[in-house]
C-alpha cells in the first residue's frame, strides 16, 4: 500500500505555477536597461542615453558636491550622491546578519 | 533563563534596527522649507496614483495638475465618462430590443439624453472629488496649474487661480499624458459640435441622425456603439483592413466586426478619409479606397475624429534641461522610468508603451519603487486590452498572428460561450475564449476573449500569464458553477487536452 501511496504522489502533476516565497529585491539597485517598448533606433543608441544621463547626474548635483584632496567626490546631502549611494531600508535578513555577526549567512 | 535573556537582548537589538530603519526612512521627508522628495507633474491615472504611492513611502510629494480636476483624461474625458455612457445606452438598447423575450414588457421607453448626461458627468465629479480625498488623505501637496521646468531641480507653476509659485524637488515624475491628435495632414478641423474628438463625443446635445467615425480603433467602436443604441445611423471609416486597433487577434477582430454589423453598424474598410466639408448643417466626408481609386462622399450630422493620441510636453520647457524627446514627441527612458536627466523620469501616455491607464498607473508605482529602492516592477508582456461594446473584447499576449511572425509552435484552446451553461441563462451567448499555449511546455502565451464580461474575465488570463501558467494550470483550477468563468476553464481545457461541455 506505501509504495503504491509514494508512486503515485510522485506521479502527481506538478503546476507551472508555484510560490517562490515573500519577494525580495537585491540589495543593490538594477542596472538600467533600454525600454520594452523604446523603438530601435533608441534601443541600439542606448549605451549614449546612458552615457547622457550619467554626464547629466554630475551636472544635476555639482551644485552641492564636491572633491576631496584624494579625487573623490562628497556629497552635503545624501539625495544628492547616486541612487547606487543612497540609504535604503533594511531588509529582515540583513538584520539577522548584523546582529549574529554574520552567523546568519553560514 | 540565559537563553530567555539572550531572547530579550535579541528582541531589543531587533528594535534598536529597526528604529534606525524608519528614522533612515523618514530621513527622505523634510520641513515644507526644504524641497519636496517628489514632484509629479500630472495628476491623471499614472500622476495620482505616482503621487498617492509616493507619499505612502514616507515622500514629501507634490503633484500638480492643470486641469483643475485630477484623473487625467481618464477620469475627466476618457474611460470613466465613456463607460457611464457606454452602460447606460446598452441599458436603454435592452429595454427597447431586449427585454419582451425576458418576460418583461416595457411600454413608452424614451430616451432622456440630457439625464444620460447628467448620470455620466455625476460618475465623473464623484471619481475626481475621491482622488482629491486620497491626496488629503495620503497628504499629498496638490497644485492646480501649469508646470514647467525653470532648472532641473525646480518647477515654476502657472497657478490656475492667478499668479506663480515656484518648488523645488530631489526627484522629479513627468506624467503630462496624451491630447487627441489632429487628423493627419490638418485637412479635418475639430470643432467639438459638428467635427467632434472622443472628449466632444461625449456630450453631444441630441443624438445624430446619421454619424461618421473615423478609426475602428478602441475609442471609435466604443463610440459608435454609444451613438448606434441611441438611434444613430453609424458608419465607421478605417484605413486599415480590421476593426480594434493593435493587438487584437485577427479571428477576433472578425468575429467583433460581424456582431457589430448585427447591431446595425456600418464598416468601410481599407478606406482612407481625405476631407471632411461642412455645408448646409451637414458634414459631407470624402473617402477612397486605402490603395487608391474609388472616391466617394458620406454625409452626417456629427463626424468623430478617432484617429489616435499624441503625447502632451508643450510648455514643460523640455529642451531647456536636457531632457530628450523622440520623433514622435515621446520622452525617452530608460525601463527605470529614468529620462536623460537621472532624477527625473517619465511614465504613461507621454512616453513609450500603450496608452492605457492601467499600464500609466502601473509604471506610477514602479517609478517611484525605483526612486526609493532601486527595483521596481512592471511586465509589459502582461498588460490586458478592452474593449467596452458589448459583447466585450478582452486580450492579453501573443496574437495568433505575432507567433507566427515569431516562428512559435503553440497550440490553440477554444469554448464558444454558446456552450456556456450560465450564458445560456443569460440569453448572452455570444462569442468565445481563445487561448494560445506553447506546444512544447503548454505556457500561456496569449488569451484574447469576445463575450459577456470578457473585461472582467481577462483578468484571469493576466494573472495566469503574470506568473507564467501553463493552460492546465487554469483548466485544473476549480471554477464555479454555473459561471462564465467556466467558459475560461474550458477553453483552457481545449488548449491542453479537451473540453468537456463543447
Amino acid at each position: 500500500m506505501l509504495p503504491t501511496l509514494a508512486r503515485s504522489s510522485a506521479q502527481a502533476r506538478k503546476p507551472l505555477i508555484h510560490f517562490l516565497g515573500k519577494r525580495q529585491w537585491a540589495a543593490h539597485a538594477e542596472a538600467p536597461h533600454p525600454h520594452p517598448y523604446a523603438p530601435a533606433e533608441i534601443k541600439q543608441s542606448f549605451g549614449e542615453f546612458s552615457s547622457k544621463s550619467r554626464s547629466s547626474t554630475t551636472q544635476a548635483v555639482s551644485s552641492s558636491a564636491s572633491k576631496s584632496k584624494s579625487g573623490a567626490q562628497t556629497f552635503e546631502e545624501f539625495w544628492d550622491a547616486p541612487q547606487r549611494l543612497r540609504p535604503h531600508d533594511l531588509q529582515e535578513a540583513e538584520i539577522e546578519a548584523i546582529l549574529s555577526g554574520g552567523a546568519s549567512n553560514a | 533563563m540565559l537563553q530567555l535573556q539572550r531572547v530579550s537582548q535579541r528582541n531589543a537589538s531587533r528594535a534598536v534596527a529597526r528604529a534606525a530603519r524608519w528614522r533612515t526612512a523618514r530621513g527622505y521627508a523634510s520641513s515644507s522649507s526644504e524641497p519636496y522628495d517628489a514632484i509629479i507633474i500630472g495628476g491623471g491615472p499614472g500622476g495620482y496614483v505616482a503621487a498617492i504611492k509616493a507619499a505612502q513611502q514616507g515622500l514629501k510629494t507634490a503633484c500638480i495638475e492643470k486641469r483643475g480636476a485630477l484623473g487625467g483624461t481618464c477620469l475627466n474625458v476618457g474611460c470613466i465618462p465613456s463607460k457611464a455612457m457606454l452602460n447606460n445606452s446598452h441599458m436603454y438598447h435592452q429595454a427597447q430590443h431586449d427585454m419582451k423575450r425576458r418576460g418583461i414588457d416595457i411600454d413608452g421607453v424614451s430616451l432622456n439624453l440630457p439625464v444620460m448626461l447628467k448620470a455620466k458627468d455625476d460618475a465623473v465629479t464623484n471619481l475626481t472629488k475621491g482622488v482629491e480625498h486620497l491626496f488629503r488623505q495620503n497628504k499629498v501637496d496638490y497644485f492646480k496649474g501649469t508646470a514647467s521646468f525653470a532648472s532641473q531641480n525646480k518647477l515654476t507653476v502657472a497657478l490656475n487661480e492667478g499668479g506663480e509659485t515656484e518648488i523645488e524637488g530631489k526627484n522629479i515624475i513627468i506624467a503630462t499624458g496624451s491630447e487627441v491628435a489632429p487628423f493627419p495632414g490638418g485637412s479635418i478641423e475639430i470643432d467639438e459640435e459638428q467635427i467632434v474628438s472622443s472628449t466632444g463625443v461625449l456630450s453631444l446635445k441630441e443624438v445624430p441622425k446619421k454619424m461618421v467615425v473615423i478609426g475602428g480603433g478602441i475609442i471609435g467602436l466604443e463610440m459608435s456603439s454609444v451613438w448606434s443604441r441611441l438611434g444613430s445611423e453609424v458608419t465607421v471609416v478605417e484605413f486599415l483592413g480590421a476593426i480594434g486597433g493593435a493587438g487584437i487577434d485577427e479571428e477576433i477582430s472578425k468575429q467583433f466586426q460581424k456582431s457589430l454589423t448585427k447591431q446595425g453598424l456600418k464598416f468601410k474598410l481599407n478606406t482612407k478619409v481625405l476631407a471632411a466639408d461642412k455645408r448646409d448643417g451637414k458634414v459631407y466626408v470624402k473617402t477612397e479606397a486605402a490603395k487608391g481609386g474609388k472616391e466617394e462622399e458620406l454625409e452626417a450630422d456629427v463626424v468623430l475624429v478617432a484617429v489616435g493620441r499624441r503625447p502632451v510636453t508643450t510648455g514643460l520647457n523640455l529642451d531647456k534641461i536636457g531632457v530628450e524627446v523622440d520623433s514622435k514627441g515621446r520622452i525617452v527612458i530608460d525601463d527605470q522610468f529614468t529620462t536623460s536627466v537621472p532624477h527625473i523620469k517619465c511614465i504613461g501616455d507621454v512616453t513609450f508603451g500603450p496608452m492605457l491607464a492601467h499600464k500609466a498607473e502601473e509604471e506610477g508605482i514602479a517609478a517611484v519603487e525605483y526612486i526609493k529602492s532601486g527595483h521596481g516592477h512592471v511586465n509589459y508582456a502582461a498588460i490586458p486590452s478592452v474593449v467596452y461594446t458589448h459583447p466585450e473584447v478582452a486580450w492579453v499576449g501573443k496574437t495568433e498572428q505575432d507567433l507566427k511572425k515569431e516562428g512559435v509552435q503553440y497550440k490553440v484552446g477554444k469554448f464558444p460561450f454558446a456552450a456556456n451553461s450560465r450564458a445560456k441563462t443569460n440569453l448572452d451567448t455570444e462569442g468565445q475564449v481563445k487561448f494560445l499555449a506553447e506546444k512544447e511546455t503548454d505556457r500561456i502565451l496569449g488569451v484574447h476573449i469576445i463575450g459577456p464580461n470578457a473585461g472582467e474575465m481577462i483578468a484571469e488570463a493576466v494573472l495566469a500569464v503574470e506568473y507564467g501558467a501553463s493552460s492546465e494550470d487554469v483548466a485544473r483550477t476549480t471554477h464555479a458553477h454555473p459561471t462564465l468563468s467556466e467558459a475560461f476553464k474550458e477553453a483552457a481545457m481545449a488548449a491542453y487536452d479537451k473540453p468537456i461541455h463543447f
